[in-house]
């Protein structure tokens, strides 16, 4: 079954929605914007986050001691494997593949330990501050790193959640797992769940140690701390890499800024994946719909794609998961034009699934006056495998009678299920979002018990 | 009537004018807005009540039982319907009173109990 941007729960079967897991859903073939930002938990009120932070600072500077006892190629090694964590899947990699740094890069992480007194004697307290001494080293990087030290932690909690929701483990090699005990990078036979396409073991992290930015990063630091006419000054620019080398003779500055970035540690939380669009912005998205005109004239149809995808993204959070617009078919014959994750997460959804098999919903936008046979024919044509036999028609005005007694023929002669949402039920849909008297997915379940009350018995 | 059906009309009927004074602020604020479950909830309870109550001769709409809450509805439908119940009470209550030296009186079948109650609304209004 091809499911347009399968994640991990949804293969498997799992009805929960990303607002109710720990974890961050992976997808199968892409990665999720996402990183690990170490602060977190660091500033965790949880003893174990804590415990994690102190093991995942350890063992980076761990690479300090090795280099103090000569055994810098050891220390260069392991800076290399801990550079990329493929199996958690965050980033911006298309293909949930990464690339590790260098051996120039990793000689160079080594070299701030030599430059900067204060971490060759104390080591680093949050590690992430490489991201301010060296090129090439950001959020990703520091991702990675942290992922690849706590990978033993995360292959335990990986395991604790499939169990809990029964997502299948398969026994696996996996490569690159730090032993804290022995202090090196080991390979080991563990249970994971592994992706359907490649076959590869996946890892899940905790939802509330990642950010779409780390606390302490580069730009930050450049835009509130460093010090421009000084960096200028010394170093006759203030491009990346001439503020690096002013911060290497210059821990100060980078120490006040860390202290800068404790002070304020309550204001660090950890990113959503999705965030709702204020009430705000969708009465004005909704305004922006209602006043297009029909039709393609002035590009009204991609202005209406556009607002009606942000509008229904939202508003349908969290009871369906959003997972594309504009998804073609294999083929690329088709191009449909919504579509969500079937989370069950409510009772009409469960009946969806059991009665349409639709695993993923497909939502068909038109801005035309009128719908008419063909763009009913359209939507049945998606109507396959994966989406099961339901389908949601957004368009501008109800549908004619001939038009209605098409889907109930449809239904009576299929079991396939069209509903047409009009501007009139995302009105709706937007007062209750606005109001919190019923949730907005009410209103597709309303549309879906009015066509079944037309039905034939 | 009888006492029991007395007592029960004087609940309804004070209810169903709670409610409406309660939704008409709703209705006048949002009109369109869904009112939530467990309002609905309540108002049908409400509504079965006086059903019984009322029988089909009072009803206000023979083809109205209760609010579907699937079928969402807005603030100004539920205070449509209170206010045609409301309508529908009061005469309910005005061909079920009498007056006798100047006050009137619920008709109890066959007691010597005498319940007073107020005149009809519309000779109250004239």
């Amino acid at each position: 079954m091809a499911l347009v941007r399968p994640r991990l729960t949804d293969f498997y079967g799992v009805s929960s929605a990303q607002s109710e897991l720990d974890f961050v859903i992976p997808f199968f073939g892409e990665d999720i914007p996402l990183y690990v930002d170490p602060f977190l938990l660091w500033r965790s009120p949880s003893h174990q986050d804590e415990a994690l932070h102190t093991g995942l600072v350890n063992s980076f500077n761990r690479q300090n001691w090795l280099l103090h006892k000569g055994r810098e190629n050891e220390a260069v090694r392991n800076l290399i494997l801990a550079s990329e964590c493929d199996e958690v899947g965050l980033g911006l990699s298309a293909n949930r593949k990464g690339k590790r740094i260098g051996e120039a890069t990793a000689r160079e992480m080594l070299q701030v330990f030599r430059a900067v007194p204060e971490y060759a004697k104390h080591g680093f307290t949050h590690f992430e501050e490489i991201q301010l001494y060296v090129d090439g080293i950001s959020k990703d990087r520091i991702s990675d790193i942290a992922c690849s030290f706590l990978k033993s932690f995360l292959i335990d909690y990986t395991i604790e959640q499939c169990i809990r929701l029964g997502i299948p483990l398969e026994r696996v090699t996996l490569q690159n797992i730090y032993d804290y005990k022995r202090q090196e990078f080991v390979s080991g036979i563990v249970e994971l769940p592994v992706n359907a396409d490649t076959s590869a073991p996946i890892l899940l992290v905790p939802k509330r140690w990642l950010r779409f930015v780390p606390w302490i990063n580069f730009d930050d630091y450049f835009a509130t701390a460093c010090p421009k006419d000084d960096v200028v000054n010394r170093q006759g620019a203030d491009d990346r890499v001439h503020v690096l080398l002013y911060n290497r003779d210059n821990y100060g500055m980078v120490a006040d800024y860390v202290k800068a970035k404790e002070r304020s540690a309550d204001d660090c939380h950890n990113d959503p994946l999705f965030t709702q669009i204020p009430v705000t912005s969708a009465k004005r998205k909704l305004a922006e719909i209602k006043k297009l005109a029909t039709g393609k004239g002035e590009n009204a149809d991609k202005k209406y794609e556009q607002a009606a995808a942000t509008l229904l993204a939202s508003l349908l959070y969290p009871h369906l998961d959003f997972a594309a617009t504009q998804s073609r078919s294999e083929g690329g014959a088709t191009i449909r034009d919504l579509v969500f994750y079937n989370n069950r997460s409510v009772d009409f959804l469960e009946e969806i699934l059991q009665d349409y098999r639709s695993r993923q919903l497909v939502f068909e936008l038109k801005n035309v006056h009128r719908i008419e046979r063909d763009h009913i024919n359209q939507l049945n044509r998606y109507l396959t495998n994966e989406f099961g036999a339901f389908g949601v028609l957004l368009t501008r005005h109800p549908l004619s009678k001939a038009m209605f007694n098409n889907t109930i023929q449809l239904w009576s002669g299929q079991r396939r299920c069209i509903l047409a949402l009009t501007d009139a039920d995302l009105e709706l849909m937007v007062q209750v979002f606005e109001s919190k008297q019923r949730f907005p997915i009410e209103v597709l379940k309303k549309k879906y018990v009015e066509f079944r009350r037309a039905c034939p018995v | 009537m009888k006492r029991t059906e007395i007592d029960e009309f004087e609940k309804l009927n004070a209810q169903l004018e709670g409610l409406h004074q309660e939704m008409s602020v709703l209705a006048k604020k949002s009109p369109n807005d869904a009112v939530n479950a467990f309002k609905i909830k309540l108002v049908n309870t409400t509504i079965d009540r006086c059903n019984k109550l009322l029988g089909e001769k009072y009803k206000p709409f023979a083809e109205f039982q209760t609010f579907e809450t699937d079928e969402l509805p807005s603030n100004s439908d539920v205070t449509f319907i209170v206010s045609q119940y409301i309508e529908c009470a009061e005469k309910f209550r005005a061909d079920n009173i009498f007056m006798e030296h100047g006050r009137w009186y619920w008709q109890l079948d066959g007691g010597k109990d005498e319940i007073r109650t107020s005149a009809p609304k519309k000779l109250n209004n004239k």
